[in-house]
Parts: C-alpha cells; sequence; structure tokens
C-alpha cells in the first residue's frame, strides 16, 4: 500500500468518526431535552412526596419531628437545585408530555423571580423545622405552600390528568 | 313501547289520577334532593376555581345527607324507604309494558336510578376522601392513610368519576322530561310533596319529626367522625 493510499484511507476513517460523533452529538442533544424533563418530572414528584410526608405527620396527631426535620432539609436542598431541573430544550417542544408551559422559558426573570421565592421559603422553613416546634414551622410549611402555588398558577397548566 | 297518552310508561294516565293531591315525599327526601342538586354544581364550581376549603365542606355535607338517605331508606317514611321501592327485573320490565300495580312514590324504574345516582354521588365523595393534588398542599381527610402515588390514582378516578355522575344527571333529567312530555309531572311533587294518585292506592306513612332528629344527628355524627380524619376531634 502506498504512502497516499494511506492517507486517504485514514481521512476517510477520520471523516466517518466525525459524522458518528457529531450524529451522536445530536441524540445526545434530543435526549438530554427529553430526560432532562423526566428528570424534572421525578424531582417534582419527590417534592410532592416530602410535603405530604410533612402534612401527614403533622395530621397524625403525633407528629415525628425526626421525619418531619429529614423531608423539611429535602425539599430545602430541591428548592436550591430546581433552578437546573428547566434546561432549555426541556420545555413542551422535547416530545415529552407534561404540565409545564412554554412561558417558563419565554418568561426566564419571571420563573426565576418565582424560583426564588420557593427557595426562600423553603430555606425559612428548614430552619423553623429544625426548631421542632409546629408553631415555628406549620406558618413557615404554608409560605411553602404558597410558593408552590404562585408559581404553577401561572407556568403550569390546570389540565387535569 | 305504548305510545298510548292513557299508558305513559306504566303510570296512570294525569285524568284518571285522584283530584287531591296526597303527601308522598316528605320534608327530608325533598330537602336533601334539592341540596344535593345544589351542592353538586357547587362542588363542581369550587374545585374549577380552586376553593379546595369550600370543596372539602360541601363534600362533607353531601357526605352527612348521604348518610341521612341511607338511613332514611330504612327508617323514613314509607316512599323513601328501599324496600319499598326497590323492585326485581320482572317488575321493572312489566312497569316498561304498562303492566303492574301503581304505588305512591318511585315506580319501579326510577327506583333504581334513584340508588343509582346515591351510589355515585357517595363512591364520588369517598374517592375525594382519599384525593390529593399533586403538590400534596390540599388533601381529603383520609388522604393521611395512603401513599402519595395511591392519592394520585384515586384523585384521577375522583376526576373521572365526575364525568360518570353528570351523565347519570343527564338521564335523570332526561327521564323528567320525557314524564312532562307525556304529561306527568314529577317537578311539582318534589316542590310541594305532594302528588295526585291513581284510584285505590293508599297515601303513604309519614315518619315522625322525631324519627328525623334521630336520623339526622346519626348522620352528623357520622360525617364528622370521617371528615375529621377519623378522629372524634
Amino acid at each position: 500500500m502506498g504512502e497516499a493510499m494511506k492517507s486517504q484511507a485514514v481521512r476517510r476513517v477520520g471523516l466517518a468518526l466525525a459524522a458518528a460523533v457529531m450524529a451522536g452529538a445530536a441524540a445526545a442533544a434530543a435526549l438530554t431535552g427529553a430526560e432532562a424533563a423526566k428528570d424534572r418530572q421525578t424531582h417534582m414528584k419527590e417534592l410532592g412526596k416530602s410535603m405530604k410526608t410533612i402534612v401527614d405527620q403533622l395530621k397524625s396527631g403525633a407528629p415525628d419531628v425526626g421525619t418531619i426535620k429529614l423531608a423539611a432539609a429535602t425539599i430545602d436542598k430541591d428548592a436550591k437545585a430546581l433552578p437546573t431541573w428547566f434546561p432549555d430544550g426541556s420545555g413542551p417542544s422535547s416530545g415529552v408530555k407534561m404540565k409545564a408551559l412554554p412561558v417558563v422559558w419565554t418568561d426566564k426573570a419571571g420563573f426565576a423571580a418565582k424560583a426564588k421565592d420557593f427557595q426562600l421559603a423553603a430555606a425559612k422553613f428548614d430552619a423553623a423545622a429544625q426548631t421542632g416546634q409546629p408553631s415555628t414551622f406549620v406558618p413557615a410549611l404554608k409560605e411553602v405552600g404558597g410558593a408552590c402555588k404562585a408559581c404553577h398558577e401561572k407556568y403550569r397548566t390546570k389540565d387535569e390528568d | 313501547m305504548s305510545a298510548e297518552p292513557s299508558d305513559p310508561l306504566g303510570s296512570p294516565a294525569e285524568a284518571s289520577l285522584t283530584s287531591v293531591p296526597v303527601k308522598v315525599w316528605d320534608v327530608p327526601v325533598r330537602a336533601i334532593h334539592w341540596s344535593l342538586a345544589a351542592l353538586v354544581a357547587f362542588s363542581w364550581w369550587s374545585a374549577k376555581s380552586d376553593h379546595l376549603d369550600w370543596h372539602r365542606m360541601s363534600g362533607y355535607t353531601i357526605l352527612g345527607l348521604l348518610v341521612f338517605r341511607l338511613i332514611w331508606g330504612f327508617v323514613g317514611s314509607q316512599p323513601a324507604r328501599f324496600a319499598n321501592f326497590l323492585a326485581g327485573p320482572r317488575t321493572v320490565a312489566n312497569y316498561l309494558r304498562g303492566k303492574g300495580a301503581h304505588q305512591a312514590g318511585h315506580n319501579p324504574l326510577g327506583g333504581w336510578s334513584v340508588v343509582a345516582l346515591l351510589s355515585l354521588l357517595g363512591l364520588q365523595v369517598g374517592l375525594g376522601l382519599f384525593s390529593v393534588d399533586e403538590d400534596a398542599i390540599e388533601a381529603g381527610p383520609l388522604d393521611k392513610f395512603v401513599s402519595f402515588d395511591t392519592g394520585r390514582a384515586i384523585t384521577h378516578w375522583h376526576h373521572l368519576m365526575f364525568d360518570l355522575l353528570l351523565v347519570l344527571i343527564a338521564v335523570h333529567l332526561a327521564a323528567i322530561a320525557i314524564y312532562a312530555a307525556r304529561r306527568r309531572n314529577l317537578l311539582g311533587p318534589m316542590i310541594t310533596g305532594r302528588a295526585r294518585l291513581a284510584p285505590g292506592v293508599e297515601a303513604p306513612a309519614m315518619a315522625p319529626l322525631w324519627r328525623i332528629a334521630a336520623a339526622a344527628a346519626a348522620a352528623f355524627a357520622v360525617a364528622w367522625f370521617i371528615a375529621h380524619g377519623l378522629k372524634l376531634v
């Protein structure tokens, strides 16, 4: 095999590799949008579960403070991560069935403000929960619920599932 | 089915009825009927407009009324008792063919429609007790006994069941319209409590006031206990 032929073969392999890498990257990007959407839905559901854990404890008449503290810390941690759950491409265009409205991605400043409100409420509630005093943390929990609702009112469809 | 005006759906023609109307629907039956109609509409509106506190109160009231109606179906005035208006398939078929004895109160087909409506409403309230919204902020009083996933699935059924309830209500209204077209007024007696009966049909016995009070107290206690998450206070 001559040098010229060898370098041509190398170039072909190189081109094929480059094409494969690009196709892979494109596929990965598409997957990331849908995946991010699904991850977000899982996270949101976990948030709902944490809320229910706390509410159920309060309704039980003899709330387990340890369980509430743990769930409060989880909500605080989730709230801090929440803004990263909405990357570009994870909206309705990802093809995933969702209740998130496109306005999340068109009104980024407004959405960020709502996320911030939620983070503040969650941090306050977490701190209040660590005291173990329902009289302290129940009002803070209501603020968390209010922050959830305020954002969902505007950025989530009201359609039933 | 015969379209003769003398034989509408097995009921005697208006002209053959006695001229003096007698008491058929007592105050509890009428009050429950119209309260349920209003509260179903209110429940729908309060859910749609996010007034979940009102929605729960409405549901608890419906629950109390249904418990009362259940008790009344055993110890209430004659036309309210299940034993007096729930008939077997042959009686229903005879009624549709225009045969069979006339009686005061529900006819053999209407009796089953009442039971279907009340059962579905009871099921709907039951599902609502275990429901939870997707943020776990709003929940029924018995939601604490189920997981988040189960509560969400029940809420889904709570939504579907309402559509089914609307279908039954539409059938109920259509039946009233069909009887009206055949010159049988079902609406009037449900307002005044009085209806004209076929000759020879005895006026039904009405329950005394003390029994209304006793059934109401029992129904209130049951609804209270459930609404408070199976706790007394």
